[in-house]
Formats: C-alpha cells, sequence, structure tokens
C-alpha cells in the first residue's frame, strides 16, 4: 500500500512538476521581478539610475504626485463603463432573440464569431481606414448624412472615448451574445412556461424568470470584458495614439509611454502593479458576490 | 556595467516587453577613444581596395536595422553590389519607427549583438553613449585596411554630420541621410492663371510660394475648399513623433526654441514657454482652420497619403517623403508638384533636419565589416544611387551630379540643409523624454484642451523635471 502511494507521489512529481516549473518560469517568476522592479529607479535614459532600491517611491509617485497616471485611470472606468454596459445589455436582447428563432441563430451565429476572430491590432487598422477623415468610408457617409463633424471624428477630445468605446462595441458584442446565449440555452424551461401558464407577459417573464437564472452568465461576462477593456491598449493605439492630447490616453498606453518614450522601466512597472492590483481587487469583489449567492 | 545590473536589464525587458527574445552574446572588443587622423598619402589612397581590404571578413554576415522607408529600401537594393566585392553577406531588417526604437532598446540593453549595425535617429545617440552603447568610430578610422584613405567625411559630407555623429566632441556615427523638412506646393496650381487672378485680386500680390508664415496663411486659405473636399494646407497634428518635428520648424523661425543653446549635446536654459513659443504655436494652431478636420490625428504617412491624393495645396514635409510623392504610380501629383524653402519668420527661414546616423554597438559582432559597409554606402557613385531611390545624402558630391540635380526637388533640399539651426533636435540623453513632453503639449494645445501659453508653461515644467538640474526655467511658469 505505501509502495502504491510512493508510486502515485512519483507519477505525480512527473507529469505535474515539468508544468509547475514551467508556470513558475513563465508567470510567477516573472511576476515578481516585476514586483521587485516597481521598487527600484530602472531606467534605459539615465546611465545612474541602474535599478537602485527606492522602496515606495515609485508609488508613491503614481498615487499623490503623478495626475496623468491618475486620469489615465480614471479614462480607463470611464472607457471600460462605455464599451461593456452596452455590450452586456445588447448582448442580452440579441441572445433572447437567438434563442427564440432557432433558424436565425443557426444562419448568424457563424458571421457573430467574426469580429471575435479578428486580431484587435487589425480591428484597429480596420477602423482607422473606415474612420479616417479624408477616406473613410464611414465618416464619409456621416458627413454626407449631415454630420459634417463626423470627418474629424478621431480628432475631437470631447467624444474620442465614446468613439472607441463604438469600435469595442463592434468588436466584442457578438463574443458576448454568444456566451449569453449558450447560458441562455442552459436555462431549464419549466420555470419559464409556469410563469407563462400563470398569465405573465413575454417581457414580465423574461425579466422576472429568464433574467434572474441568466445572472451569473452576465458577471462573469461582464468581467470578463471589463478587465479586458481596462487593459485595452492595440485598438486604441492604432486609432489615436492616445490623442489629442491625452483624451483617450488609457492607462495601459501610459505605462507603454513610460516605458518606452521615457524609458522609466522602474516607474512602468509600479504602474503596470497598481493597475493589476485594482483590477485583482474589483475581481474578487465581483467574483465573492458570485460565490455568496451560489452558496444561498 | 555589472552582470548584476545587465541581469535586471534583461528581466526587465524580457517581463515587460514581450517581443524581446534571444541569447545574450560576447561583447565585442574594447577599442581605444584615440581621434583618427586621416592625413593620408595619395599612394595609400591609391592602393586602397575594398575587395583587398575585405578579405579578412569574407563569409561573414551583418545585420542591420533600420526604419522602412524608401532610404533604407533602397539599401537593400545596392547591398548585392556590397556583398559581390567583399563577400560580405548583409542583412537588413526593416520596421515602423518605433518598432525600430524598441527592439534597438532590447538588444542593446541585453547584450544580445542581434544588430552589427544600426540606423537609428541621431537625436537618441547621447543616450546610447552614455550607456556605453556605441562604439567611437575613432578606431576605424585609424585602421589603415578598414578606413579608404579616398573617404574624408570633414571634406565630403555636409557640416551637419557632426551634428548627426558627434556627441561631446567624439566621433560616433555618419548620417545615413541628410533630411530636412522644406515647402511642398501643388505648382499646376500656383501656375494656373485663373487661381493667381482669383488670388491677387483678393490678396494684392502674385501667388507664388510662399515668402513668409503671412503669406504661407493667405495661401492657405485661399485654397481652403472644404466642399470641394481641397484643403490650403494640413498640420502633423497626431500625438506623435511627427507633431513634435513639424512644430520645431514654426517653433524656431518664429525665434523661440526648447532649450536656448545651439549645441545638441549640451543644455540650455528652458524657453519653450518664451513669448516667441507662444507666438509661434499660436500661429500654428490656426493652420487647423485650413488643414482637413481629421489633422489632430495625422502623421507624416496620413499627411503624404494626403498629398499623393492631391487634397491638400501645400505643407512643410520631410525630404525623403518626395520620392513617394513624384512616383507616378502611387501619387496624382506627380510631376505636378513645387519645392521650395520654408516661409520666413521673425527668426528667419529656419528648416528642421533630421535622419538617422550609422552607429555600431559595443555589442557587434562584426564591427569591422560593418564599418567597411558604412563607408561603401557613402561612397559618392552609391550614395548618388541611394538618392535616385528616395535617398537624402549627406554627401556633397551627390548634388553635384546632373540626375540629381534635374530631380525638381532637389534645389529646395540643398538651400534647405543651408538654413537650419543646429540643436532642434538635441542629443542630449533625455531627447526623446524632451520630444514626448512637447508632443502631449502641443497636441493639448492644438486639441484646445489647455491655452498655447498653459500647455507650453506645462511642457517648461515637465522638461525641467525630466532634465533635473542640469537646466533652468528662463521664463517662469505663470
Amino acid at each position: 500500500m505505501q509502495a502504491k502511494h510512493q508510486r502515485n507521489a512519483y507519477f505525480l512529481a512527473w507529469s505535474l512538476g515539468p508544468l509547475f516549473i514551467f508556470l513558475t518560469a513563465v508567470f510567477l517568476g516573472p511576476f515578481v521581478y516585476m514586483l521587485w522592479l516597481s521598487f527600484t529607479d530602472l531606467s534605459f535614459a539615465a546611465p545612474d539610475r541602474t535599478g537602485n532600491f527606492m522602496g515606495l517611491d515609485n508609488y508613491s509617485r503614481a498615487l499623490w504626485h503623478d495626475e496623468v497616471f491618475l486620469g489615465s485611470l480614471a479614462r480607463s472606468a470611464i472607457f471600460t463603463l462605455l464599451s461593456v454596459s452596452p455590450e452586456i445589455l445588447i448582448g442580452i436582447i440579441v441572445a433572447e432573440i437567438l434563442y427564440t428563432r432557432p433558424i436565425a441563430q443557426r444562419l448568424l451565429s457563424p458571421l457573430f464569431a467574426l469580429p471575435v476572430l479578428l486580431p484587435t491590432v487589425v480591428v484597429g487598422l480596420y477602423w482607422r481606414i473606415m474612420l479616417q477623415g479624408e477616406f473613410g468610408v464611414v465618416s464619409y457617409y456621416l458627413a454626407e448624412l449631415g454630420l459634417p463633424a463626423a470627418k474629424g471624428i478621431l480628432s475631437n477630445s470631447h467624444t474620442i472615448l465614446i468613439t472607441l468605446a463604438l469600435v469595442d462595441i463592434w468588436q466584442w458584442t457578438p463574443f458576448v451574445a454568444l456566451v449569453l446565449l449558450a447560458g441562455r440555452s442552459s436555462l431549464p424551461r419549466a420555470p419559464l412556461e409556469a410563469a407563462l401558464l400563470d398569465g405573465a407577459s413575454q417581457l414580465r417573464a423574461f425579466v422576472d424568470v429568464t433574467l434572474p437564472g441568466m445572472l451569473p452568465t452576465v458577471i462573469v461576462i461582464g468581467l470578463i470584458r471589463a478587465v479586458d477593456s481596462f487593459k485595452e491598449f492595440d485598438k486604441v493605439f492604432i486609432l489615436t495614439g492616445g490623442g489629442p492630447g491625452n483624451a483617450s490616453e488609457l492607462s495601459s498606453i501610459y505605462a507603454w509611454r513610460v516605458a518606452f518614450r521615457r524609458w522609466d522601466f522602474g516607474y512602468a512597472a509600479a504602474i503596470c502593479v497598481l493597475i493589476y492590483l485594482l483590477l485583482y481587487a474589483v475581481s474578487q469583489g465581483v467574483l465573492s458576490k458570485i460565490h455568496v449567492g451560489a452558496r444561498r | 556595467m555589472s552582470t548584476r545590473i545587465w541581469a535586471r536589464y534583461v528581466l526587465a525587458t524580457g517581463l515587460l516587453f514581450p517581443l524581446f527574445c534571444g541569447s545574450c552574446g560576447k561583447p565585442a572588443a574594447q577599442q581605444g577613444s584615440k581621434q583618427a587622423n586621416p592625413s593620408t598619402t595619395s599612394v595609400q589612397k591609391a592602393s586602397w581596395t575594398l575587395g583587398e581590404n575585405a578579405k579578412p571578413y569574407s563569409g561573414k554576415t551583418i545585420r542591420l536595422i533600420g526604419e522602412d522607408y524608401p532610404p533604407l529600401q533602397a539599401i537593400e537594393k545596392l547591398k548585392p553590389d556590397f556583398e559581390k566585392a567583399t563577400g560580405i553577406k548583409v542583412e537588413v531588417e526593416r520596421y515602423e519607427a518605433e518598432a525600430v526604437l524598441q527592439k534597438i532598446a532590447f538588444d542593446l540593453n541585453s547584450k544580445t549583438g542581434r544588430y552589427d549595425l544600426i540606423i537609428q535617429v541621431y537625436f537618441d545617440m547621447g543616450r546610447l553613449v552614455t550607456q556605453k552603447q556605441l562604439r567611437p568610430m575613432a578606431d576605424f578610422l585609424a585602421h589603415p585596411t578598414l578606413h579608404n584613405p579616398a573617404f574624408d567625411p570633414e571634406k565630403d559630407l555636409f557640416p551637419l554630420w557632426k551634428t548627426m555623429g558627434w556627441y561631446e566632441g567624439k566621433h560616433y556615427g555618419y548620417p545615413m541621410m541628410a533630411l530636412t523638412m522644406y515647402t511642398w506646393y501643388r505648382k499646376d496650381l500656383f501656375d494656373d492663371l485663373k487661381e493667381r487672378e482669383a488670388f491677387k485680386s483678393k490678396y494684392g500680390y502674385e501667388l507664388g510660394p510662399p515668402a513668409d508664415w503671412k503669406q504661407y496663411k493667405d495661401i492657405a486659405e485661399f485654397f481652403t475648399r472644404p466642399t470641394q473636399n481641397f484643403y490650403g494646407t494640413l498640420v502633423q497634428g497626431k500625438k506623435h513623433m511627427a507633431l513634435w518635428q513639424e512644430y520645431l520648424n514654426f517653433l524656431y523661425s518664429f525665434g523661440g526654441a526648447v532649450m536656448d543653446t545651439r549645441d545638441p549635446s549640451h543644455y540650455g536654459p528652458i524657453v519653450i514657454n518664451s513669448p516667441q513659443a507662444v507666438v509661434a504655436t499660436e500661429y500654428y494652431k490656426s493652420l487647423l482652420k485650413y488643414s482637413p478636420p481629421d489633422s489632430l490625428n495625422f502623421t507624416w504617412d496620413d499627411a503624404l497619403a494626403l498629398m499623393q491624393q492631391g487634397k491638400v495645396a501645400m505643407c512643410l514635409m520631410w525630404s525623403d517623403s518626395t520620392y513617394a510623392l513624384e512616383k507616378p504610380t502611387e501619387s496624382k501629383v506627380a510631376g505636378k508638384m513645387g519645392y521650395a524653402m520654408a516661409p520666413k519668420g521673425a527668426a528667419g527661414r529656419i528648416h528642421q533636419i533630421g535622419g538617422q546616423s550609422y552607429y555600431i554597438p559595443t555589442t557587434s559582432k562584426n564591427p569591422e565589416a560593418a564599418y567597411l559597409f558604412i563607408e561603401w554606402m557613402l561612397q559618392s557613385d552609391i550614395q548618388i544611387g541611394q538618392q535616385k531611390l528616395g535617398g537624402a545624402s549627406a554627401r556633397k558630391s551627390t548634388y553635384e551630379t546632373p540626375e540629381v540635380l534635374k530631380l525638381p526637388w532637389t534645389s529646395a533640399g540643398i538651400a534647405a540643409l543651408d538654413h537650419t539651426h543646429p540643436a532642434m533636435l538635441y542629443t542630449v540623453p533625455e531627447s526623446l523624454q524632451i520630444g514626448d513632453v512637447i508632443q502631449l503639449a502641443i497636441s493639448d494645445a492644438l486639441a484646445d484642451r489647455k491655452p498655447v501659453q498653459d500647455a507650453l508653461d506645462w511642457a517648461a515644467l515637465e522638461i525641467k523635471k525630466v532634465v533635473g538640474e542640469k537646466a533652468v526655467l528662463k521664463y517662469q511658469p505663470k
């Protein structure tokens, strides 16, 4: 019996050991190093800043002295709100429509997958061409429809976050809808049918029975999308570079600027850690609600 | 620098930037710092041949990296002749400008030694020198078989080779091209009799290439016809390197500056918020009225595309883009363009200079072969070949050849090179950071996010933060 346990232990060590080493090397190791880096002054621009330990200076600078960073965090939050809320709302409606119309579901599902399959960089380039003031198809037709300001749609610092959110909605709503459709399909039919038999209207039954059933799926996909949107880089970088001014400079773009334009790697690492901590805290908060709900 | 610190660099780049890869190579041999004495005898000049002197390096491969645009594409086309003559293989890696900066940073800081030769924007030179990442050229110049005695950079190159290749009195590189910005204008429209009459009746003087900034604005206003989708000028207004560098033409021409110095490798008082700078920036901003509505999202690429499509009457543009503008397969306005010096401001006609230089990293595994390639590229006949393929030669003799002289943009380019300021782009280690500050400040001003004075005051304070005690503020921000 003891020999069998020993054999099992060896088997586990040999089979999981490489995976553990790989994960440590690829994820944990670099993360710990980034954490260390965030306490240093490492810079590629100043020969005297060779990675000297400086305690919490980078964090203090980011949280209390760097208005540009705090502004970029606020913009990331606004961008997330502007993009994820409509994605969820439209996603729920589309999922319900597809669920109740199987033929449409079969025909449209493959099409829905298309924007998701495109690399984000390609989406950025695609919309850069579509929204280009002089050659862009979208800006042209919007101008023809009596919106001449559309020709400068990527140059408008007041509306740029909305424009970028619309591009994000275009890319991700189909994915959200497909996930919600899967969640909707897994719900038991009986409660809904009972509600309808009791005389509830379709809308009432949807709001009181279907939607609460879908809530865990909505929360999970909302969380995934929120984290993803908060980290958004590629599309915004290609479309505006964070401009005009810093009107669309999200926190990820700011981190890039600090690292690659200013070569200030210690400070860039601190910014990355802060973004990570913020997202981790929010995710844990949301996930704990789901766990509480599950225990009930 | 200790191994421990390099290890930090390696880990830092690997952690933050997934593109980083590669293995560490041995640093190349150390070199001395003596400056070369180019005095040579005519016997030496006559006996020096590339094929003979390259024999020890035959069979080696050198890898170079640079920005993907016509001058580097020209190198790709010309290199087979060098390979044939020397037996040295040349591999060229071409990327977008930002990617070049990053890849070079990874390579040099990790000591990977992937690149034997880098073609880097010259304003990043100070950062690389202070990090001890570039080899001084002195040893190569003093080497009897590596340096062709017939090549005398002092005599053969434009004086700006010192701005682009020297840092604090020491020689580190050679210009790959001597770029400058000048006025592009639609000659066909400027010569059109109806247009000329209409212009004269409205403004009281003849239509022609703008002599000063007032004329520039008049002409821009005259040609702005949004209903026809045609605009008088354009502004490269995206928060990008293009904005920083276009803006400097206006700033210096109006008598302003970023720092008050004529030596690009030395700091001077910070004057980016001077009264002259405010006037220059207000003027620059005023041109948005005559530019396409999406101007705040334009870089040099968009500017070139719009000009090629014939949607803009005139603009300030980099000389290296002219080739693409005059290429009939790519441009609707090929053969219809005129070129002139930039308009005159309070400080005269001042043209931005720029471009990249050849540098040999300390980590280069084949520095001698790389040096041979640089000198070969700078030969007069090769420079002419590169010029015809879209280069902007730093060698004077290139502009004496009839083939180059007949190019419609040559005279404007030469005149622009004679009217410049030696320190529009600095080579101090913080140069890119200063540029980043200027981009953000001017972008904010153009987008009306801040009044011009506030944006420039902010820029002055930020530059002060970047350079610290090395420079003082001349104008206290309000």
